[in-house]
């Protein structure tokens, strides 16, 4: 990945803002709210009945159009955890078409990107983004002429879901970044994924009673695939998980817990294949990045996937 | 000469009464009815929790007592611990100080009421080094109570973990074989303890032999242990059969990450509040002796070669292997 920098990052969150307790009032949880509590989560954030997926992607994408940053865009890789949202049947489908009403390419019309082809990616939960990124880089390499790619990833939980998965508080949320040749505040070294489909149909136990294992593994891996180690990272970017899980991981790979950066985890909860760029943009506001400083961006998601990217911090 | 076996529904009770099949042997079992049994081995009801247990036992027939009632579980409670192992033991001493003709009092302890001892443990009294659990603690407590005040034929033999019989079926499940299943099906991808950690475990086969040698023994302290295996190897020899499993295979799962004390402390911390599922109580009851995984000892047994001519190791990595194996086949779901 020379060359490459990632940088554009933006986000939108549910309209609601409902503290666990609440939820829990509303039995949108499983767990009990104090073993959330317990877990470091506190607030969520939920759409309106009538605000979707696609809302979340356009406020995240709107929001890097306003900063002037979506010209040029040549790819849209849109990524999602869940199935597209369908419209509701009143019977079985008789035209399918009906099933192919693509996110990205509405987007795409949205905001006028003319020149951007569109890549949907759904099969990584919530590594999505961070696969997006990887297919970004995979994209610019192969298209000389390509200069930007716009990655978006958004999903909301459909009306009545719990809005918990593996012990995690979801929020509704998208997040989008572009990755271009142009320099930007990350340069991207390296993108990479472990999957397990003998795991596909993972239980929620499973998934945490894995979680350790892999996710040290491909911290590892996503180190030395930057010829470093996991303690030599300057930063590790996390999705927002129980606080002890990266309190174990740090021990395990002789990172600084104080380097494990989730912020947004009592104000956020877990969004899904968002939650890591929420955390990265607050990294990046937070005046603490040094140039040349290492960040690994790291999530595992259901399927079982686990995906960790590191970037370079071009412009503090 | 007449055997009192207490805990003689046990586990080991059981076969340690079917050893001694052809002798007069009295088997006191909680719950039991008082009555014959065919192989003429008299039952006899006992709850050691009970004031004055053996009120309708004559102690001038008893010869011999095997105290082999105790809870065996990591995860008793303190409590509970105390009314049955100690002051279960308690009573079974007062009763032997009222047996007249006692040339033995054998109690069945653990290698663990070495607590948090580490190197070298020889066969000697111990003073209190600190326990990982009240289990440890209420066994240490037990050996205490039997050899304090001295004057009784005291003979403790400090037992290994028992995983299996001799044919490598399993008759009993305990934390060896509970750790191994969350091994097998995911729920646990850190291996608590340092790896080179010893582990003394053993068939049901050789512990009955080494007790029913030491009737016969000097009085005094002995540590029946076979060879030991490390817990890296052992976890590795499970890993090894797992593998060659189609189920876990296709499964893909990784072999365990050691973990650091606290990272363990940690997970199960975390754990408590993952109600509802396998996990929680899983972690629950590697907790009460994870800790000693990280506490390295070598359990000396000098006096247990001297005393028991028969004394032979076992290769533990087959032991495991075989272990494994029959759980695996078995997939978990119940011993023999």
């Amino acid at each position: 990945m020379d060359g490459l920098y990632a940088g554009s990052f933006a986000y939108a969150l549910g309209a609601h803002k409902r503290h666990v307790r609440e939820s829990a009032g509303a039995g949108l949880l499983r767990s009990a709210p104090e073993d959330l509590e317990s877990a470091g989560f506190r607030w969520h954030h939920l759409c309106g009945p009538d605000e979707t997926a696609y809302d979340l992607a356009r406020a995240a994408v709107a929001e890097i159009a306003e900063r002037g940053e979506l010209g040029h865009i040549d790819a849209i890789v849109y990524a999602t955890c869940l199935p597209a949202e369908w419209p509701h049947a009143n019977g079985p489908i008789r035209d399918v078409k009906d099933l192919m009403d693509f996110p990205a390419g509405r987007l795409q019309a949205e905001f006028g990107l003319s020149r951007a082809i569109v890549v949907g990616l759904h099969q990584q939960a919530c590594t999505g983004m961070l696969g997006a990124l990887r297919l970004a880089g995979a994209l610019l390499s192969t298209e000389p002429q390509w200069r930007r790619v716009l990655c978006v990833t958004a999903d909301r939980f459909p009306a009545g879901a719990f809005y918990e998965q593996a012990y995690n508080l979801i929020s509704d949320g998208a997040a989008a970044c572009v990755v271009g040749r142009d320099r930007a505040p990350c340069r991207l070294l390296t993108v990479h994924q472990i999957s397990n489909g003998g795991l596909a149909r993972a239980g929620d136990d499973e998934t945490v009673g894995t979680y350790f294992a892999y996710t040290h593994r491909l911290v590892r891996e996503a180190a030395a695939r930057v010829g470093t180690a996991p303690s030599a990272l300057d930063w590790v970017v996390t999705q927002n998980t129980h606080e002890k899980a990266w309190q174990i991981l740090a021990r395990l790979l002789e990172i600084d817990h104080d380097r494990v950066w989730s912020p947004s985890l009592p104000d956020a909860g877990h969004v899904i294949s968002a939650d890591v760029i929420v955390n990265l943009s607050a990294l990046l506001a937070s005046g603490k990045l040094q140039s040349g400083q290492r960040v690994a961006l790291v999530m595992a998601g259901f399927g079982l996937n686990w995906q960790a990217a590191v970037l370079e911090v071009a412009q503090p | 000469m007449t055997t009192l076996i207490t805990g003689a529904g046990g586990y080991l009770g059981r076969r340690i009464a079917a050893a001694l099949h052809d002798e007069d042997v009295i088997l006191a079992m909680r719950g039991a009815d008082k009555r014959e049994r065919p192989g003429a081995q008299e039952v006899i009801p006992i709850d050691l929790c009970e004031e004055n247990p053996f009120a309708e036992l004559d102690p001038r027939r008893i010869t011999r007592i095997i105290h082999a009632a105790a809870v065996i579980r990591f995860d008793v409670d303190r409590d509970t611990a105390r009314r049955v192992n100690v002051a279960g033991t308690a009573r079974v001493r007062e009763f032997a100080e009222r047996c007249e003709r006692l040339e033995r009092f054998v109690l069945l302890s653990t290698l663990y009421s070495a607590g948090r001892r580490q190197g070298d443990v020889r066969e000697v009294r111990h003073d209190d080094a600190g326990f990982v659990n009240h289990y440890e603690w209420s066994k240490w407590a037990a050996e205490e109570c039997v050899l304090e005040p001295p004057g009784l034929p005291v003979t403790v033999v400090r037992l290994p973990t028992v995983i299996s019989e001799d044919d490598g079926t399993v008759g009993q499940y305990n934390a060896f074989h509970h750790t191994i299943r969350l091994y097998y099906s995911g729920l646990l991808t850190l291996l608590p303890g340092d790896p080179a950690t010893p582990l003394s475990l053993a068939t049901a086969g050789f512990t009955v032999d080494a007790v029913t040698a030491l009737l016969d023994a000097e009085p005094g302290i002995y540590q029946a242990c076979s060879g030991p295996v490390s817990l890296g190897t052992a976890v590795d020899t499970a890993f090894s059969v797992f593998e060659r499993d189609a189920d876990f295979m296709r499964r893909m799962l990784p072999r365990p990450v050691p973990c650091d004390q606290a990272s363990f402390h940690d997970m199960v911390s975390a754990a408590r509040a993952l109600r509802g599922g396998p996990l929680q109580p899983a972690l629950a009851s590697v907790a009460p002796f994870a800790e000693q995984l990280y506490l390295s000892k070598s359990f000396r047994t000098e006096r247990l070669r001297a005393a028991w001519p028969g004394y032979r190791t076992a290769d533990p990595v087959a032991l495991v292997e075989s272990v494994c194996a029959h759980l695996v086949e078995r997939r978990f779901n119940a011993a023999r």
